[in-house]
């Protein structure tokens, strides 16, 4: 029930990312939810994707721009976590799974440029543009789509069973520091997220108004 | 055209213009999409015409990009186009030069904009401890009613105003929407930023000298950037692989 869950959730996030209907259930944030939730772990899912997250704030899918696919890489890192079966919110495991959730990102983005090829060179040639019709049109588009899910499904549960393999063992002789594991997430977003600011047009145009949340971020953070 | 054209094609052609990408390509990009959701409107314009239907569809699944939700501003326009008749020529010109503008624009609006906004408000409701599913339901609340919006006025504006599409586009002003997701972006950024630093993503509260290195980070960050994403991914690399090199060691 859990990997056919995690398939399930892969195929969504995959195809929401590009293909239908773009509604964000591919952002990072909310795929490693979906997918704690099949560990009845959906805080610790979410957290991992919101490392990810801050990782791909400055990803944009701009024209045909080839970018990490982060979405099912996050529920494959967030499922090979769940079949570690260590404690909730353990540090070194955490951080493993963040470190696998952002390689395995470069395998999905090229399974995604290779569904875009299988597109382009399988399924277009043999609708010659003079032959193509009405009908012809909405067969290939939703064999394109049903490819993307399928697609997406495949490379989770790929990702999910290598790190399910690999995780427990490499925490088992993982003997770092739980605070070096716990300290090198929050330095790295900390670096990452402040990187962001370009996209709200850099720190020039925007001091102001960001000196000022970093104000209220740390009043909220004394209060809390 | 609102004779031929009723509510229900429209209806129609909004709902598949939610799967444009969906045959994405490096040949055609999102044409085929284009084709694939104009076809209710290319049906009711050419109804009884085959010929015309199917030269209409090849015409409209040749390369095409834009941004998704404002590619209702193409279609609805382009519809409004074939059904007065004008000729292939000056409809393909037209789909020419609404590319780019479009794609820019949602590109800043949106992408650049409206969705790391929506992330960001997600992020600082989960980090300031407020439950999983209600930083969720938020982030999707808010960004999918923004998305769903834009799709349909995307579609009305570019249906209701035809070759005019362009004045009505400078007419609206999306840019002051740019603007506003630019303040609230950089305010939000902010905000969440001491909240990482101390230690919030992982659950923990992080000794001062952490607490230092994660400022010191920060600045790094602004004064470098997205450029520092590989080398961090690769210090993360180093950093968990440290766990490895202490067992061998001790």
């Amino acid at each position: 029930m859990t990997w056919l869950w995690l398939a399930l959730v892969g195929g969504i996030v995959g195809l929401d990312a590009t293909s239908f209907p773009q509604a964000m259930l591919s952002r990072p944030l909310v795929a490693g939810a979906l997918a704690g939730l099949a560990f009845h772990r959906p805080l610790e899912g979410m957290l991992v994707g919101a490392v990810i997250e801050i990782f791909d704030l400055p990803n944009l899918p701009v024209g045909a721009a080839r970018y990490p696919d982060s979405g099912t890489a996050t529920v494959a890192g967030v499922g090979a976590l769940g079949f570690a079966g260590l404690p909730e919110m353990h540090a070194g495991a955490f951080l493993l799974a963040v470190v696998f959730s952002l390689l395995w990102e470069y395998v999905t983005g090229l399974s995604t440029v290779f569904e875009r090829r299988l597109n382009e060179r399988l399924v277009l040639p043999k609708h010659d543009p003079q032959r193509m019709t009405d009908r012809s049109v909405e067969a290939l588009h939703l064999l394109s789509t049903t490819l993307d899910f399928v697609r997406a499904a495949v490379i989770v549960m790929v990702g999910v069973f290598i790190g399910a393999n690999l995780l427990p063992a490499i925490v088992h002789d993982w003997h770092g520091p739980l605070m070096l594991s716990s300290g090198s997430i929050a330095v790295t977003a900390a670096m990452m997220l402040a990187g962001a600011i370009g996209l709200f047009g850099g720190l020039r145009e925007r001091r102001t108004l960001f000196l000022a949340g970093a104000v209220c971020g740390s009043i909220l953070l004394l209060l809390t | 055209m609102k004779d031929t054209i009723g509510a229900g094609v429209r209806f129609r052609v909004f709902l598949r213009s939610f799967a444009i990408q969906g045959s994405w390509n490096y040949r055609t990009l999102l044409g085929t999409g284009f084709g694939f959701s104009l076809l209710p409107a290319l049906r009711v314009i050419y109804a009884g015409r085959p010929e015309a239907l199917q030269d209409a569809v090849r015409r409209h699944t040749s390369l095409f990009n834009c941004h998704p939700y404002l590619a209702g501003i193409a279609l609805g326009a382009v519809a409004r186009l074939e059904s007065e008749g004008e000729s292939p020529e000056v409809v393909s010109r037209f789909k020419g030069a609404l590319r780019s503008a479009l794609g820019s624009l949602g590109d800043r609006m949106v992408w650049a904009g409206l969705r790391p906004c929506c992330l960001l408000l997600a992020l600082a409701l989960l980090l300031l401890g407020a439950p999983w599913w209600l930083s969720l339901v938020v982030f999707l609340l808010v960004y999918n009613t923004a998305h769903i919006t834009l799709r349909w006025w995307s579609l009305r504006t570019g249906w209701d105003a035809g070759k005019q599409v362009a004045q009505r586009l400078r007419e609206s002003n999306l840019e002051r929407f740019h603007e506003g997701f630019a303040h609230a972006g950089a305010f939000l950024l902010g905000l969440i930023l001491p909240l990482v630093a101390v230690g919030a993503l992982t659950g923990d509260r992080l000794p001062p000298p952490w607490v230092l290195g994660g400022a010191v980070a920060a600045v790094v960050g602004l004064k470098f950037g997205s450029a520092v994403r590989y080398p961090l991914m690769v210090a993360l690399v180093i950093i968990a692989s440290i766990g490895f090199l202490l067992r061998t060691t001790s």
